[in-house]
């Protein structure tokens, strides 16, 4: 039987009904028809060889075992001791619940057999669809798609022509000496006129570190930040 | 395709038609369903489509899912639920003869039973019940598919109910 399966748990017995069923089924004993008070004896031997138990649970087998003895002594003694009507019920009492016990056991068993064979199912996972918004053009993608390309072909004009736009720190050295040359004097301001590009202005810098260095211009500036004065060289030490 | 249940009411207002032709329709679908991968999962009165018991092996390959284990004790709690619901711990206490407590948080935990409300008694404890992951992990279409106590004693019983009848007032 599926139900008499080992069964593992700690203390060996899920409780005191467990443990008073598997004596019933161990002596193949009827629920209906057996004298629950002649297992008492044998209850509370299983008991005794039990390893420590908490105490709520220890409480639990002993409450149950004092229920046995009972039954016993009563059916040991019936003459000397009357029953009381609530205690007649006792026994069927038990055995109802002892009966029900072993259906949830059986189930518990059958349940456990499902989930042991894996014959289970699975349901979709991930969340709803998202579906597109509805009243959308049927060519709305390839129209899309012709932007995208229209954007990609101008991206690529950009990126011929840019080459074009680069400076030679030559060609300004000239421009700047052509310029001083002729104005005597320029600021720096003057020579980054318009919107000049980073390149542009990097390239004038070190157009204008050149003409120093090779003494053709003299630089001053009056103050942090300030404009710079550029002037030719051969017009300064003339005036000085 | 929804990856929760859908109730049969939201059906009717989507589709339209009244509930009886919803639950026939259902019906149809679920008989449809036979001999594919897909069945037709019913919670109450929401409904779910799954996949075969019978593809289970490979679906769980497929997903990398764990099998689910589950001790005897947590067993026999999840049997009294599933049975009895829905049903208080004390309730199921009473039925095993064992404090409950750690099995039925355990059981919580692992979406296999849940809250269902209070029961009007005094102390208005906590009733639960089976989930649809319950369902999932044992391979029931519905509720109705448990499997049925075989012994005599147990038809018995099915009637008799263990607890003791609320005393007369």
């Amino acid at each position: 039987m599926d139900s008499q399966a080992p069964r593992v748990t700690v203390e060996g017995f899920d409780g005191p009904l467990d443990l008073l069923l598997e004596l019933v089924e161990e002596k193949k004993l009827d629920i209906l028809t057996v004298r629950l008070g002649d297992l008492a004896d044998e209850y509370l031997a299983r008991v005794r060889a039990m390893p420590s138990l908490p105490a709520d649970e220890v409480s639990a087998f002993l409450a149950l075992a004092s229920r046995l003895v009972l039954l016993k002594a009563r059916s040991l003694l019936p003459s000397l001791e009357p029953l009381a009507e609530e205690e007649t019920e006792s026994e069927e009492e038990l055995r109802l619940r002892l009966l029900e016990y072993a259906v949830v056991r059986e189930r518990a068993g059958q349940l456990g057999a499902r989930l042991r064979a894996g014959e289970r199912a699975f349901h979709r996972e991930g969340g709803t669809i998202e579906l597109p918004p509805r009243g959308g053009e049927v060519d709305a993608l390839a129209s899309a798609w012709s932007r995208v390309l229209a954007l990609a072909a101008r991206q690529r004009e950009e990126d011929i022509v840019a080459p074009a736009e680069r400076y030679s720190v030559e060609q300004r050295t000239a421009e700047i000496e052509a310029l001083v040359a002729a104005q005597g004097q320029v600021s720096f301001a003057t020579l980054l006129a318009g919107a000049p590009t980073v390149e542009f202005a990097v390239v004038t810098f070190i157009a204008l570190l050149d003409l120093y260095r090779r003494g053709v211009i003299d630089l001053s500036q009056d103050e942090l930040f300030g404009d710079i004065r550029i002037t030719g060289r051969e017009l300064s030490s003339a005036q000085s | 395709m929804a990856e929760k249940p859908v109730g049969r009411s939201e059906l009717g207002r989507i589709v339209g038609g009244t509930p009886r032709a919803i639950e026939n329709a259902l019906a149809e679908l679920g008989a449809s369903y036979e001999g594919t991968g897909l069945r037709l999962q019913r919670s109450g009165d929401e409904w779910q489509i799954v996949t075969a018991i019978e593809h289970a092996p490979q679906v769980a390959a497929y997903l990398g899912a764990d099998r689910l284990r589950l001790s005897a004790a947590s067993l026999e709690t999840l049997s009294v639920v599933a049975y009895r619901q829905p049903v208080t711990r004390a309730e199921v206490e009473a039925i095993r003869g064992v404090n409950c407590d750690q099995t039925i948080y355990t059981l919580a935990s692992r979406r296999l039973i849940e809250e269902r409300g209070r029961k009007e008694a005094p102390g208005r404890p906590i009733l639960y019940g089976t989930t649809w992951e319950f369902l999932e992990c044992f391979g029931l279409q519905s509720l109705d598919d448990l499997p049925r106590a075989l012994s005599p004693e147990g038809q018995v019983l099915e009637t008799v109910g263990g607890l003791p009848p609320p005393p007369a007032v």
